[in-house]
């Protein structure tokens, strides 16, 4: 632990002026609300505490005695001053109560027309529903316009928190909640197109997913705010983390959406598939490698005959493959629980499709890679199905 | 009038009782005769014992936490040991599953039975001037439930461990595979454990004050302690119900919270908070009532406000069950029924301000000694005002927006649960000690204990709440590394804390062995518990107390000759030696 | 067994403790208190302040039945028919005797008539006793008919009494049996053994026991007789919405209960009427969010026609896409959507609908039938005291505490009747 003294206190030295203020970076309308009532109440507080302090102090010091001196007045009460310190300070409640209550109905307050996306939050994911079988784990707006997210969870309450923004709601499964803020800081693009190119490239080498915290700003290049998951939701919640990204004009958004909105005619069904393995929330469930997460590995999936958990079992060909992306529960692989979702109407026929090829993909890799985790695939039966 | 000497014109009242040959500590031996006696001095000290081993176990959960989160991708459970300990396990799981278990046993089996039950049991009869409590065997009843309730929790630490959180949120508790049966099992028992504490004391305060006890001479103690009984015994059977159904949901999925069977997850977080946003007020009313007496008997002074005080503490129980939506302003109430919440809340503020300026008005012109208990009482005066303040700013929607469920909360919360009622708690052994064990313990010792807690308190706490208004999320496990400066601060506090509570400790457990003997009444305090010896006799009083008023300390004298606080009364023969009661009414007032 | 200890702890010790003390200290008053009208208020305001925590404790589910009515009022309207009115009322009456015979041996204690004190407690046990039996029959009966909380719900309309079940009123019956002929083993051995006391307590409790099986046989009369058969019927075309079908319905009952009343077919026929509208709006979120959309309304009607298979999917994609957009509670419209006839057909009769009832149900009555046992065993406890005579008009506030006690859970049950049997 002790090695970790200097570490601490570099952290400490290395905050910039900026990183000294209470909050974090100002970036919607709320932003400027909320920080205005919260160092009112702030200086109202510390006029209070000052003022306690020093009484509690000097009296200490100042009336300081001996063991067995009396105390210089026994006074028991005194109605009128008790009455002014009841119900003076009242009056600065009732202002920041109207002040915050007033603030709070701008948050419930949706403007007509504002635009309109859809949150799903899962453990332990994001996904922002673009429309349009657009479904991408980073939230997208556009600066100086309302947006309105409609969220739903479909396993444990969430909730949707994004501190630049200043605001917060929870998701709660069974309902509908809302939310809606007005950006006002457009991110930055800080890195070239060239740049991106070689990370992307060094993370597949490394098979590493990006690192944001690392590098301050998405695989396209824009600076973020933090978009964090607020209500305990288990194992893990703390990396239940994604990030906001605000462009400067829907034209910017438009263009960004469309980036994901289908394969690009030149990329390979397969290498499309990994990228919605990654983007859709695929991972946090299914791994590549083997290993035994929420619902059946991927590896050695493809063509492999599966045992269900009706005890009947079934080869995991592509039609297989479709209908536990489309109707999870119809076959339940041995070993897990129905848990998947439906993802019917949420991917398009291509999507599906390069789904199924990355899938396939990985069953070759793993057959050429040798018997050994041949074995290994039997050894964890369930793969493929539901989940 | 020189210090130490009884004045001219005054004489000794009361010479003091003679030290009877027997205490209630050795009146009888042997362990079975604590484990069945009905007598409320040591069902107090047994649920002494018992809270303390709470805290410890939930202390070092909390060291866990704060080691774990010195690194920004988790330190302490990142470490080989756990893999051996619990190889199964991720680490994130572990440190999930030690913040629920560091809140559950210090809510459930440390705050809320520490002040009420454990000094609660052992002072209400004697500052009554009652034998003891109304029904001693319910009392003893509730100590086993309380001990119930504690292997209930242990069973479930050892089954399968419990990871929720200490609010047992459905859907989460529903689907989760850790034992939240066991551990929900062993919260209805301890409530069961804490309504019978508090009915007793209700009924006791009732119906067992001696002539003379009239409402208005009771001291602020009991008026604290009447309060948090009647949140006790109103809230908590919600609590009940509410756990109940949860093991049935798990059971039997009656679909009430669990959305999968058609159930309303928020209407758990209503049914739950109707219990536990009073349950905050148990926690703190008691330190109130500490507090008043720790100030005015420290500073030699009548309590500035009695009325005020008292009526405070009953406001403060009766506002805290119209306040629990506070708890969910994210959660998607109505508007208005957010905002209506909002001002509610605002409402409990003020006499919990009221409390602070009148004891400030009470040091105010004292005779203030700086002994250890005085220390604690600054302290928690110091501490809970920053607890109290920062409340503002969460009940203030528009801020609570950006607020809620940060470390903001988190600090906020343990300014007034650990900064309040913890640091009262100390006080109020340091306070009780010769009373409760006949011995006085080292003063500079308690006095260190007491700065170290306090500096080590600030330096975990203070950074929380820059980290919550940052926008660091709680129950994280791991963090951006933006936040790592502040968490190791933090952390570093929490070392500090603990040592500070670790001289505490010692300092009380040495004073057992070689402090010197306690005179009856070692601070020179007017209520009744000091008017018998310490350690009190059996039947707490050897002759029925003179009841008189529990602020009046002119004529408390200390006697330098005699090393001890007597009491005089002006040498006039005419005058009565004693007062007339002043109403004979004691049942059913 | 909490509620002795409320009441009783400090009066009941007066065995030990009170030796040593002056003579003006009966033997009854425990050492702590002076004189004993401050015991006795003691005692009784413990058990007030008691009683408020056993209403709060059912508040908490008062609260649940209230809020789940208002967001499902068909659900509750459609299962209470399950409920056996006859049944309901006929325990209703019993716990009301009950009390009355409670309330006298309160005072026949306080008059130190001894005889009539201890058999006044022993008919108000026997009410208890009864109650219970024909509370055994109208669980078995639910739960062999699959009538559970949401998760193990397994009713079906189409088969409403499944044959092969585990006999469920067997089980709960047993223990009862059990201790019935562990009494009357006690009652020959002190008889024979001449243990005097013994003999005088067993007597009293071995009919106790009996009237269990009273009270089972009364339920299983009026049972087989009574309307819950109408009922079943009822309701399962209710949430079915097939009333062409209700004639094979009504057969199919018939064949297993032989005895449909004149009154019973009338209501029928309401039923019948009733039925398309009813079925419809319980189609999506039942009673919920009944949407002032226009459209939706035509939809409505239209889809009325239960033949008009293609409309019902379209009404409730429609009436799904309505409560996301009110906001409200969606019970997983998601997994649902595909909706189809056969999917209406057991939308309200379906785990997640009735079972909530039904969970509601089984929460209320069993935690007020798990009352009744704690007051039965506080009441034989307070049998064989009073058998030993220990009361007197100085000292009878267990009678009173325990009597307060009942009264109090007789009057959840006059809440839970209406309630649970009676509103529709």
């Amino acid at each position: 632990m002790l090695n970790m003294i200097p570490a601490a206190i570099t952290l400490l030295a290395d905050q910039t002026e900026s990183k000294l203020s209470l909050f974090p970076k100002s970036a919607s309308t709320f932003s400027s609300d909320s920080d205005w009532i919260f160092h009112f109440i702030t200086i109202v507080a510390l006029i209070f505490f000052i003022a306690i302090v020093i009484a509690l102090f000097g009296f200490a010091l100042k009336y300081k005695k001996a063991k067995g001196q009396q105390a210089e007045s026994q006074t028991d009460h005194n109605t009128t001053i008790e009455l002014v310190w009841s119900i003076g300070p009242s009056f600065l409640l009732i202002v920041m109560f109207y002040f915050g209550a007033q603030g709070f109905l701008n948050h419930r307050t949706i403007p007509e027309g504002a635009y309109d996306l859809g949150v799903d939050a899962y453990k332990w994911g994001w996904g922002i529903n673009y429309g349009k079988f657009v479904i991408h784990p980073e939230l997208h707006v556009v600066a100086g316009e309302p947006t309105k997210l409609t969220m739903t969870s479909k396993d444990v309450i969430h909730s949707l928190y994004i501190p630049a923004f200043r605001v917060k709601k929870d998701i709660v499964p069974g309902r509908f909640n809302y939310m809606w803020f007005k950006a006002t800081e457009p991110s930055e693009k800080i890195a070239t197109d060239e740049e991106l190119e070689q990370l992307a490239a060094k993370d597949a080498e490394t098979n590493a997913s990006w690192d944001y915290d690392a590098r301050q700003f998405t695989p396209d290049g824009y600076s973020f705010y933090d978009l964090y998951c607020a209500e305990y939701c288990g194992t893990n919640h703390s990396q239940m983390q994604t990030v906001v990204v605000v462009h400067e004009t829907r034209e910017d958004l438009e263009a960004w959406i469309k980036k994901y909105s289908s394969r690009p005619s030149t990329e390979s069904p397969a290498s499309y598939g990994e990228k919605l393995y990654q983007r859709r929330g695929c991972k946090s469930c299914h791994s590549i490698d083997g290993t035994k997460l929420v619902g059946p590995s991927w590896k050695d999936l493809a063509g492999k005959s599966r045992p269900l958990a009706s005890g009947e079992s079934v080869t995991a060909d592509e039609n297989y493959l479709r209908e536990s992306i489309l109707n999870p529960k119809a076959k339940i692989a041995a070993g897990f629980q129905p848990v998947m979702p439906s993802y019917k109407g949420q991917l398009t026929d291509d999507d599906i499709y390069s789904l199924i090829e990355y899938i396939k993909s990985l069953g070759e890799a793993g057959a050429s890679g040798g018997e050994t985790t041949a074995a290994e695939g039997e050894g964890q039966p369930a793969e493929a199905a539901a989940e | 009038m020189s210090v130490g000497s009884v004045p001219a014109g005054y004489e000794v009242k009361d010479p003091g009782y003679p030290t009877p040959e027997e205490n209630y500590l050795t009146n009888s031996r042997g362990l079975l005769t604590w484990v069945f006696t009905l007598d409320h001095k040591r069902i107090g000290v047994m649920y002494l014992v018992g809270v303390s081993l709470a805290f410890l176990i939930a202390g070092l959960l909390a060291l866990g936490i704060r080691l774990h989160l010195f690194a920004p991708d988790g330190w302490l459970f990142n470490n080989e040991f756990f893999k051996w300990l619990a190889p199964d396990k991720a680490p994130n799981d572990i440190y999930n599953q030690v913040f629920t278990l560091h809140g559950a046993i210090m809510v459930f089996l440390f705050i809320i039975p520490s002040i009420p039950a454990a000094l609660g049991n052992f002072l209400v009869p004697v500052m009554l001037g009652a034998k003891d409590v109304a029904f001693p065997r319910l009392n003893l009843s509730s100590f086993f439930l309380w001990v119930a309730g504690a292997v209930f929790f242990v069973m479930a630490l050892l089954a399968s461990g419990l990871d929720t959180g200490w609010t047992f949120y459905t859907p989460y508790s529903t689907t989760t595979d850790t034992s939240v049966i066991l551990a929900t099992s062993g919260a209805f028992i301890l409530g069961f454990s804490s309504i019978f504490t508090g009915l007793n004391f209700i009924v006791t305060i009732n119906t067992m004050r001696p002539p003379g006890m009239t409402w208005f001479r009771m001291p602020l103690f009991l008026w604290a302690t009447y309060s948090t009984s009647i949140i006790q015994v109103l809230a908590t059977p919600v609590l009940g119900i509410t756990l109940l159904l949860l093991i049935a949901e798990r059971t039997m999925h009656i679909g009430i919270f669990d959305p999968e069977y058609n159930g309303d997850p928020v209407t758990y977080q209503h049914f739950f908070w109707f219990y536990s946003h009073p349950a905050v007020y148990i926690m703190i009313l008691p330190a109130f009532g500490v507090i008043s007496e720790l100030i005015s008997v420290h500073s030699h002074k009548r309590i500035f406000g009695y009325r005020f005080i008292a009526y405070s503490s009953i406001a403060i129980a009766l506002l805290g069950f119209l306040v629990w939506g506070h708890h969910m302003f994210t959660a998607g109430m109505g508007s208005m029924t957010t905002i209506i919440f909002s001002a509610l809340t605002f409402t409990v503020s003020v006499p919990s301000a009221i409390k602070v300026f009148n004891w400030l008005a009470t040091m105010y012109k004292g005779a203030i000694t700086m002994t250890t208990p005085m220390c604690y009482a600054i302290a928690f005066i110091f501490l809970f005002t920053i607890g109290g303040l920062t409340g503002l700013h969460l009940g203030t929607l528009a801020t609570d927006m950006h607020l809620h469920d940060t470390y903001f909360v988190v600090a906020h919360f343990h300014y007034v649960m650990v900064g309040g009622t913890l640091v009262a708690f100390l006080g109020a052994v340091f306070h009780w000690w010769p009373k409760m064990f006949g011995r006085m313990y080292n003063e500079l010792g308690g006095q260190i204990s007491a700065v170290i807690v306090f500096l080590g308190f600030n330096l975990t706490f203070l950074p929380q709440f820059v980290l919550g208004s940052r926008g660091m999320p709680r129950r994280y496990a791991t963090y951006d590394p933006e936040f790592a400066g502040l968490h190791a601060m933090s952390t570093w506090g929490a070392l500090l804390l603990g040592i500070g509570l670790l001289v505490a400790l010692v300092v009380l457990l040495v004073s057992l062995v070689k402090g010197k003997k306690a005179p009856a009444n070692p601070w020179g305090a007017a209520t009744l518990e000091w008017a018998c010896t310490s350690p009190p006799p059996f039947y707490n009083f050897e002759r029925p107390p003179v009841v008189g008023d529990p602020y009046e300390f002119g004529d408390i004298q200390w006697d330098a000759a005699s090393e001890r606080y007597v009491k005089i009364e002006p040498k006039r023969e005419t005058v009565p030696s004693e007062k007339p009661a002043e109403s004979p009414a004691h049942a059913g007032e | 067994m909490a509620t002795t200890d409320a009441g009783h702890s400090a009066t009941a010790d007066h065995s030990a403790d009170s030796h040593g003390h002056d003579h003006d200290h009966p033997s009854y008053l425990a050492h702590h208190f002076d004189t004993p009208e401050q015991q006795f208020d003691s005692g009784k305001l413990g058990m007030w302040i008691f009683l408020v925590t056993e209403v709060l404790f059912f508040s908490g589910m008062f609260c649940a039945y209230a809020i789940y009515r208002s967001w499902r009022p068909d659900v509750f309207e459609g299962c209470s028919q399950f409920l056996n009115t006859k049944l309901g009322a006929i325990n209703t009456g019993v716990l009301l005797f009950s009390s009355f015979t409670m309330a006298w041996a309160v005072r026949a204690s306080q008059l130190e008539q001894h005889k009539k004190t201890a058999a006044l407690i022993a008919s108000t046990l026997c009410c208890a006793m009864i109650f219970l039996g024909v509370k055994a029959i109208e669980y078995s009966h639910k739960w062999t008919m699959g009538l559970l909380p949401a998760g193990l719900f397994t009713y079906d309309p189409s088969n409403p009494h499944p044959v092969g079940g585990p006999n469920y009123l067997a089980y709960i019956c047993a223990p009862f049996a059990v201790a019935t002929v562990g009494i009357f083993i006690w009652l020959v051995v002190s008889f024979l053994r001449g243990a005097k006391f013994q003999f005088e307590c067993a007597k009293p409790i071995l009919v106790v026991f009996l009237c269990f099986f009273v009270g089972v046989g009364l339920g299983t009369i009026l049972e087989s007789g009574g309307s819950e058969s109408h009922g079943t019927e009822h309701a399962a075309h209710v949430e079915g919405g097939e009333h062409d079908s209700h004639a094979e319905g009504e057969h199919a009952g018939e064949g297993e209960h032989a005895a449909e009343s004149h009154e019973q077919e009338a209501a029928t026929e309401e039923t019948a009427e009733a039925a398309p509208t009813e079925a419809i709006a319980g189609l999506v979120a039942p009673g919920t969010m009944v949407s002032s959309d226009n459209e939706l309304d035509v939809i409505k009607r239209l889809a009325a026609d239960t033949t008009n298979t293609g409309l019902q999917g379209e009404l409730a994609a429609r009436q799904a896409q309505n409560d996301m957009a009110n906001g409200a509670i969606t019970y997983h419209v998601y997994d649902d959507v595909s909706a189809t006839v056969a999917a209406a057909e057991e939308n309200v009769m379906r785990k997640s609908r009735a079972g909530v009832f039904f969970s509601i149900y089984y929460c209320m009555t069993g935690v007020h039938a798990i009352h009744i046992l704690a007051g039965i065993g506080v009441l034989i406890w307070l049998l064989v005291r009073a058998l030993r005579q220990d009361f007197n008009k100085n000292y009878f506030g267990p009678v009173d505490y325990v009597g307060l006690y009942w009264h109090l859970v007789d009057l959840i049950w006059i809440y839970l009747f209406p309630l649970m049997y009676l509103i529709r």
